[in-house]
């Protein structure tokens, strides 16, 4: 391609906003683009998914996503700590917490998510952290004290990384949840169950069905113990709130740019805003409304965003895949498909295993042939072998889930 | 020891099954049977079908004793004077024992209701117990077609189907949350509803009686439902009073042991009025299989009168069209087939039962498995220890019934093939595990099994050397084992099967 090149501003340099500055460079064979990428965060964009390991022995440096060649790659400069603050789409413009402003001919908006931190009284006293970022560790590495118990409010996917991690920096983790079971969202009823129990065999203190009134104060002003909505007190030396998150979209409203009924940046299947030039992806786009909490779907749409900067057509965002599998607290979780059966007509049949710890179900089509979805607990060794086949008629795999061990 | 003269109190299944099997086994010494009841013995499990008018009263009556077996039925034992061994009876006789054996059933347990007439004073209320109270519906049911059921225990359930077929206008109402919670859960309980609800039951649930007056029932709602008649289906209780006077041992049954003894070396006790550790009180398979072990055990017959050891309990709901069966389970207390008010122990409370009882030892972990299908009205769970199933509820898998309630009752292990057996579907068809090219194997980076062959093909040999053409694997990991088959699969050329 001829002609003189255009800039990129990408905002946000998480998960989807590396992906899609690496598939640019792949994609961007004739130097078309010039890529400004804004970082708040102080690091390259790190693999965030892997967060917890860097409690366990992983450094920042061995977190950081592999970008080959791209510290010498003349095309792409890299501001990091320094956020964009604000979009002026007329003058086609981003200011950036740094007072520059920068010009661009695409914007792409990548700003990710915040933790959302429910407004119970004492929730901004000084021992209370979020879980999402490198500098939330360090802060809460800083703070912990070996041997003393820590509050973890919220037991979802993040609330039982974020015990494990206080568990490995020495603490006595306990996890308050409002719902009846532990990851609510991955998993059902009795999974849930197993999953309570193994980890509780871990040294985890479980508190489930439980609101969290407030967050006490000792005398030197820090953070001392949690209050529950049933006046169970729990002594904690570290609070850390992993409720859930919010999109980031605070640059929408002054932009004009509109957002999604929980938030985010509104976009199409394209990931395109109202506005032709800025896009959106990874957690804080609002594809058709709904905004995604994993990496893959946000991978998707930076790929899509990508080829169409390239001229090539983009590929609509249908529905994303919510498939987890994970291990916490050395206790493997998965949840795939329809795991929680909505689809009409369909079947759920499960297997719980007390002496194994394990807990398998299969959700399958009113054909009683095709696998939906599931949940695993304890032992997701059959999510690889099981997960490709949703939409297909149910393999081995599935027949052996189920069948007794041995 | 022989038995010498045999005395039996109660007149009904297990006194029947009892007075035939010792005649059978070659008792010598005389048989007298007295039967509270004025009809001969018959079969009080079929007494639904008498309501729902598929068979007439007379129908019910159980095969003649044998010959010299004496029945003396409408008499009742009021006292048994353990000293001298005998029983007085409320005609004024007296009857003469070596042997005596309790037989007198259960009770029906009744509600406490304002307004409620006696039982047996009026033709619209009524519990459901003997021949006398389904004869009592039928009679008035010409002008009587409003009924409601009180109690949703599998008596109530059944008794309620059994008049919604005869035409009645029938409305069940249960103080659980569902019909037969102390069998079913939610998930299960609520199928059930909804197929009483198909067959025109009006199911009222979470409700008690507040007041009975003049043909109305008055819910704890407030609602009023017209009850023409009256159905009490609120539990049963053993029949102790006989054996409490006489100052023998008494739970919640009369007290027995593997010699289906009571305190009194000469006194026995079976069926529902018998309380025995591995027995659920209140079904008829325990009362026919105590009936046959104790006549063995005076006759001095065969290998089995080792002694009564208990009986695997199988309860199946009887409303045609509604396959529902529990098996195993704790013993339910005494309750019977009643259960509204019942003192049973709750439903998938625990598996297993007290020690060296047929339910098997709860010993050691359980394996739980479950096949849940609201659109088709299929239900199973299915508690099991080593292999065999120690409590069990299936609901709408007629075959799967068939099949598991003959496993339980020899005591046999279920096949390692849960699924197969339990949904009858077959086996994955060969080719079923060969994953279409198109198919995502990596979903964090959407990366397909046809890209990860593409790339074995163009050289990468190893997961690493995929992950770097493809990025499949470097996201969650979840696929790796999946990628790592490919790949050895795509060196050797070879495929799946
Ligand atoms: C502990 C943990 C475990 C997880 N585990 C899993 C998992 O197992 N599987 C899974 O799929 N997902 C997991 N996730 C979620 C996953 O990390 C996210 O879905 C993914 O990071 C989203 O990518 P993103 O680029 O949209 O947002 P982010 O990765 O959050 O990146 C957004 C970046 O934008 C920056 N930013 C925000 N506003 C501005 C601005 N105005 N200007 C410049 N920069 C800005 C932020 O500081 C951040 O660095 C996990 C998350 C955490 C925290
Ligand atoms: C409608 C209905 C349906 C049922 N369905 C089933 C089923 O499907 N499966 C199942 O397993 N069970 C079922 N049962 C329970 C089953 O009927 C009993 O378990 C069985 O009848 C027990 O036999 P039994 O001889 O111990 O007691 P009963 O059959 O109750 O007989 C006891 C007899 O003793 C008499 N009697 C009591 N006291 C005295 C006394 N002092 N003197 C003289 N006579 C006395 C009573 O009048 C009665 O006739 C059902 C019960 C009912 C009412």
């Amino acid at each position: 391609m001829t002609g003189k090149t255009r800039t990129l501003v990408v905002a946000g340099h998480g998960m989807a906003g590396h992906r899609l500055v690496e598939e640019l460079r792949t994609l961007d064979t004739a130097g078309a683009w010039r890529v400004v990428v804004l970082a708040e965060e102080p690091h390259a964009a790190y693999d965030r998914v892997a967060l917890s390991s860097y409690l366990d022995g992983r450094s920042a440096a061995e977190l950081g996503l592999p970008a080959p060649g791209l510290a010498s790659d003349p095309r792409v400069e890299l501001r990091l700590a320094t956020a964009a603050a604000s979009i002026d789409r007329a003058a086609r413009t981003v200011t950036t917490t740094a007072g520059d402003t920068v010009g661009y001919d695409a914007l792409v908006l990548a700003t990710g998510s915040k933790p959302f931190v429910p407004p119970v009284p004492g929730h901004e006293l000084t021992g209370c952290f979020t879980y999402r970022t490198l500098t939330d560790l360090d802060a809460i590495r800083e703070a912990a004290v070996p041997g003393r118990p820590g509050v973890v409010i919220g037991g979802g996917l993040l609330g039982l990384e974020a015990a494990n991690a206080l568990r490995l920096l020495g603490m006595e983790p306990h996890v308050v949840e409002l719902a009846p079971r532990l990851m609510p969202v991955q998993v059902d009823a009795a999974g849930g169950g197993v999953l309570g129990r193994r980890v509780e065999d871990r040294g985890l203190r479980v508190h489930c069905g439980v609101a969290t009134a407030s967050v006490q104060a000792g005398p030197d002003g820090r953070a001392r113990a949690v209050v529950l909505a049933d006046g169970t007190e729990l002594e904690a030396a570290v609070v850390v709130f992993s409720a859930g998150v919010r999109p980031r979209d605070e640059l929408a409203g002054p932009a004009g740019l509109d957002r999604g009924e929980r938030g985010g940046f509104l976009v199409d299947g394209l990931c395109r805003t109202a506005d032709e030039r800025i896009w959106a992806v990874g957690e804080c786009a609002a594809v058709s409304g709904r905004c995604y909490g994993l990496a893959a779907p946000g991978y998707r749409m930076a790929e899509s965003v990508a080829r169409q900067l390239c001229g090539l057509g983009g590929d609509p965002f249908g529905e994303a895949d919510m498939s987890t599998r994970l291990k916490l607290l050395g206790v493997e979780v998965a949840s795939f498909g329809d795991a929680h059966a909505g689809t009409d007509g369909a079947l759920e049949l499960s297997r719980l295993d007390e002496a194994r710890g394990t807990y398998a179900k299969l959700v399958l089509g009113s054909d009683c042939r095709t696998l939906l979805g599931g949940i695993l607990v304890g032992d997701a060794a059959a999510y690889g072998e099981l997960q490709p086949f949703v939409g297909r008629a149910l393999p081995s795999a599935g027949h052996r889930l189920l069948a007794a061990a041995g | 020891m022989s038995a010498g003269e045999v005395l039996v109190v109660g007149g009904g299944s297990a006194a029947h099954r009892f007075a035939e099997r010792l005649h059978h086994h070659g008792h010598s010494g005389g048989v007298t049977l007295l039967g509270a009841e004025p009809a001969a013995p018959y079969h009080r499990v079929l007494l639904t079908s008498v309501l729902d008018g598929t068979l007439p009263p007379a129908a019910l009556e159980l095969p003649a004793l044998p010959d010299g077996v004496r029945m003396r039925a409408g008499t009742t034992a009021v006292r048994i004077d353990r000293a001298r061994r005998l029983v007085h009876a409320d005609d004024g006789s007296v009857h003469r024992y070596d042997t005596l054996v309790l037989a007198t059933g259960a009770r029906p347990v009744l509600p406490r209701i304002p307004g409620l007439p006696r039982p047996g004073t009026s033709d619209a209320v009524t519990a459901l117990r003997t021949l006398a109270d389904a004869e009592r519906v039928l009679r008035a049911s010409p002008d009587a077609r409003r009924t409601v059921v009180l109690g949703g225990g599998l008596l109530g359930v059944e008794a309620a189907a059994a008049l919604a077929r005869a035409g009645h206008e029938v409305a069940l109402v249960h103080r659980g949350p569902h019909p037969l919670d102390r069998h079913l859960d939610a998930d299960a309980g609520k199928l059930l509803a909804g197929r009483l609800a198909g067959l025109g039951v009006d199911v009222h649930c979470g409700r008690e009686a507040a007041a009975y007056c003049a043909g109305k029932l008055t819910l704890d709602d407030g609602a009023v439902l017209a009850a023409d008649t009256l159905l009490l289906c609120t539990g049963a209780v053993p029949e102790t009073a006989l054996a409490r006077r006489a100052g023998l041992a008494v739970g919640t049954g009369v007290l027995v042991d593997g010699r289906l003894s009571t305190d009194d070396p000469r006194i026995h006790a079976i069926g529902d009025c018998a309380e025995h550790p591995g027995a659920a009180a209140g079904h008829l398979e325990p009362a026919w299989e105590q009936a046959e072990s104790l006549a063995r055990q005076l006759t001095g017959a065969g290998p089995r009168g080792a002694g009564y050891r208990g009986t695997r309990c199988v309860t199946r709901l009887r409303v045609p069209g509604i396959d529902l069966v529990r098996l195993g389970g704790r013993p339910a207390g005494a309750a019977g087939p009643g259960g509204g008010s019942g003192s049973g122990a709750g439903a998938g409370a625990g598996a297993g039962s007290a020690e060296g009882s047929a339910e098997g030892s709860a010993e050691g972990s359980a394996e739980v498995v479950t096949v849940a299908d609201p659109a088709r009205g299929r239900y199973a769970r299915l508690t099991l220890h080593g292999q065999r199933v120690t409590d069990a509820v299936l609901l709408g898998l007629p075959r799967a019934i068939a099949a598991l309630t003959r496993l339980h009752e020899h005591g046999l292990p279920v096949p390692a093939g849960r699924l197969e057996f339990l949904l009858g579907i077959e086996p994955a068809p060969p080719g079923a595990d060969e994953l279409p090219g198109d198919a995502v194997v990596c979903r964090c980076n959407n990366v397909t099994k046809h890209a990860i062959t593409e790339a074995c093909r163009a050289g990468a040999a190893d997961v690493e050397q995929v992950a770097a053409a493809t990025r499949a694997t470097t996201g969650c990991g979840g696929c790796t084992s999946t990628v790592r088959k490919l790949c050895g699969m795509a060196r050797t050329g070879g495929s799946t099967s």
